[in-house]
């Protein structure tokens, strides 16, 4: 019994590393039908520049997390403004096959500016541990968990509240009828897209502080973002944390009770199986799933 | 009427004559090229038959269908490991386990087509591609059958090899016997009632179900069929690599090449995927030997660049510019501008 407690704990801890990479990709997803194949990619660039914050100034990565957010925000927000905007109408594959472009000049770009050595960001804390009844938190996995709750009903409270998120939802829902109402859609997906980046460089210092990180394994958090955010649904906000806790949760007790690297093909099972009978996500909303844009 | 159609014959007649002659002529000077090159060059050449193979495959079910299958190497890697496993463990010959890898493939495709075809957009290719990376682990979690992650390796020398391995000029005929072929199935999908049944879906699938097009039969069959000729592909890399790894027989960046050999080619003909995959190959090899560690980096920045600048493909481009007499490559951009 203790051991299924820890492994589920273990397995939400885990859920929720994965709902903080998910978020920042089902929103672009959600918002722009854009499946962004960079998104480990500035995962993992936010993961370096917390680490260079760290190296430089000494900061904690729970400080310079912001400031590699607002890097990654900028960046994300050129990228969209600039290149992406451009294909944005296009079809499935060159949306992807953009992208995909994108990832491998960022990949390529960091594997020569940070070279492709293992790193990490120690802390003092960074293994401390704490007990509850006979279950083993590590204190920055908890961290990590919080933050993508906070993230994800910030997120939510930012798209009902600000002008700004409703500008993005209304973008979204309808861009035609969005711009007649004096919404610049450009500026909007632009705006979206640096949140996100901005929300993968969270993730990515996240990732940073609880393990090592290198340039190749940018594909890997491209593809947890992936099955998470379909698992959970586009639409809804909170549907990579749904997703994401489901999928840690589902790794964590594959990989305790199955023999191997089956873990891996669970997870892949699990996302066929959602797509096929329920192709819109545990949670999401099946507009945003076929929708034409104007 | 009968004088038009008789005239379209014979134009029709003269076409394929002289498409023919084409094809005999390249053939010709590839085999007459075959004593000539170094063993290097043979394998390097040998690779662009075999990526002109895979994007004529994928060109069926993503180009004129339209269903982005991100998760194509599947089949390559599945093919290849039947080939594999079938050598080694049944003693089969390569000349039979070739077809044998393609029909493989193709009825895995159907039982995964099923289910997976009634998705479109991202969600398909993501349900593609999904199915891609677990078949990758289910082969890492079948030692017994696949070698497991620590690889396995063809039988190629000695009394339990049917087939002797067939050296830089064998595989060198062989790849171009499959890309003939591809171009070959790709060619005849493209000018025939199924060919245009698919170009009816790929445009509008409710109006080609209401024309009397079975979709989905029709999907499926694309599907399989594309996933046939990547399963022979794969299987005949397996036997020219000898030794295999799941890591690199199911690397999303062959798919990937795939398709980018079919967009910026042009997707929905033949030539375009053609001369994609030559294009793209020749120029990803002369960077690798002349820029060693900015060889991604500048392949990244042509992708991104021919996305924007011709999104329709090479081909697509030329035949709509000579139709409207517009090259303009900003009327390209704003296309699909926001």
């Amino acid at each position: 019994m203790d051991t299924f407690l820890q492994v589920t704990a273990y397995g939400l801890l885990q859920g929720g590393l994965l709902a903080l990479v998910a978020v920042g990709f089902s929103l672009v997803w959600g918002i722009m039908n854009i499946v962004n194949l960079s998104h480990g990619a500035f995962v993992i660039l936010g993961a370096y520049i917390a680490w260079e914050i760290q190296g430089w100034l000494g900061l904690d990565p729970f400080l310079g997390m912001f400031i590699s957010a607002a890097v990654l925000f900028c960046v994300g927000y050129i990228f969209q403004r600039f290149l992406i905007n451009l294909i944005v109408n296009g079809p499935v594959f060159i949306t992807l096959l953009l992208t995909f472009g994108i990832n491998m000049i960022l990949i390529q770009g960091m594997n020569l500016f940070f070279t492709a050595d293992f790193r990490s960001i120690q802390t003092s804390y960074g293994s401390n541990s704490f007990e509850v009844g006979n279950i083993r938190i590590p204190l920055v996995r908890l961290l990590a968990f919080l933050l993508a709750i906070v993230i994800t009903f910030a997120l939510v409270a930012f798209v009902k509240h600000t002008r700004t998120g409703i500008s993005i939802m209304a973008t979204g829902m309808d861009r035609g009828a969005a711009r007649l109402m004096g919404i610049r859609a450009r500026h909007v997906y632009a705006l979206t897209f640096g949140i996100s980046a901005a929300l993968a460089g969270m993730a990515g210092t996240m990732i940073a502080t609880i393990e090592t990180f290198d340039p190749s394994k940018a594909g890997k958090f491209t593809l947890m973002a992936f099955v998470v955010a379909v698992l959970g649904g586009l639409g809804n906000m909170y549907g990579a944390l749904v997703g994401g806790l489901l999928m840690g949760l589902v790794q964590g007790w594959a990989g305790q009770y199955l023999s191997g690297t089956w873990v891996n093909a669970i997870a892949f099972l699990v996302l066929i199986i959602v797509l096929v009978f329920r192709p819109n996500g545990l949670v999401g909303k099946a507009f945003y799933a076929a929708r034409v844009e104007i | 009427m009968s004088t038009l159609k008789a005239l379209k014959s014979v134009n029709g007649f003269k076409r394929t004559l002289l498409e023919g002659l084409l094809v005999l002529v390249v053939v010709a000077g590839a085999i007459f090229f075959k004593s000539t090159l170094p063993g290097g060059e043979l394998r390097a050449v040998s690779t662009i038959f075999m990526f002109i193979a895979l994007s004529q495959a994928w060109n069926i079910i993503g180009g004129f269908t339209g269903y982005a299958s991100f998760g194509q190497v599947v089949f390559f890697g599945m093919g290849g490991y039947f080939t594999a496993a079938v050598m080694l463990h049944l003693h089969f010959s390569f000349w039979l386990a070739l077809p044998l890898s393609g029909l493989f493939g193709a009825v895995f495709a159907v039982i995964i087509g099923q289910p997976l075809l009634k998705l479109k957009g991202h969600y398909f290719a993501i349900a593609t591609l999904g199915v891609a990376e677990g078949m990758r682990e289910v082969v890492i979690n079948l030692p017994d059958i696949t070698g497991g992650g620590a690889g396995i390796s063809v039988p190629i020398a000695g009394t339990f090899a049917k087939t002797q391995y067939l050296g830089d000029g064998g595989f060198y005929l062989l790849f171009l016997a499959l890309a003939l072929f591809a171009l070959a199935v790709g060619t005849v999908v493209s000018r025939n009632k199924f060919g245009y049944g698919l170009r009816a879906i790929h445009q509008n699938e409710d109006a080609a179900a209401a024309v009397g097009i079975n979709t989905v039969r029709s999907k499926v069959m694309a599907y399989s069929l594309s996933a046939f000729i990547t399963g022979m592909v794969g299987a005949s890399y397996v036997f020219q690599q000898v030794t295999i790894f799941p890591e690199r027989l199911f690397d999303v960046e062959i798919t990937v090449l795939m398709i980018m050999m079919v967009v910026i080619g042009g997707s929905g003909t033949v030539v375009g995927p053609l001369l994609g995959a030559l294009g793209l190959q020749f120029i990803s090899e002369y960077l690798r030997e002349h820029f060693t560690n900015m060889h991604t980096f500048i392949l990244g920045g042509i992708i991104i660049l021919a996305v924007i600048l011709i999104p329709q493909g090479l081909v697509n481009y030329i035949r709509e510019g000579r139709r409207t007499k517009n090259y303009s490559l900003l009327a390209n951009i704003r296309r699909y501008r926001l």
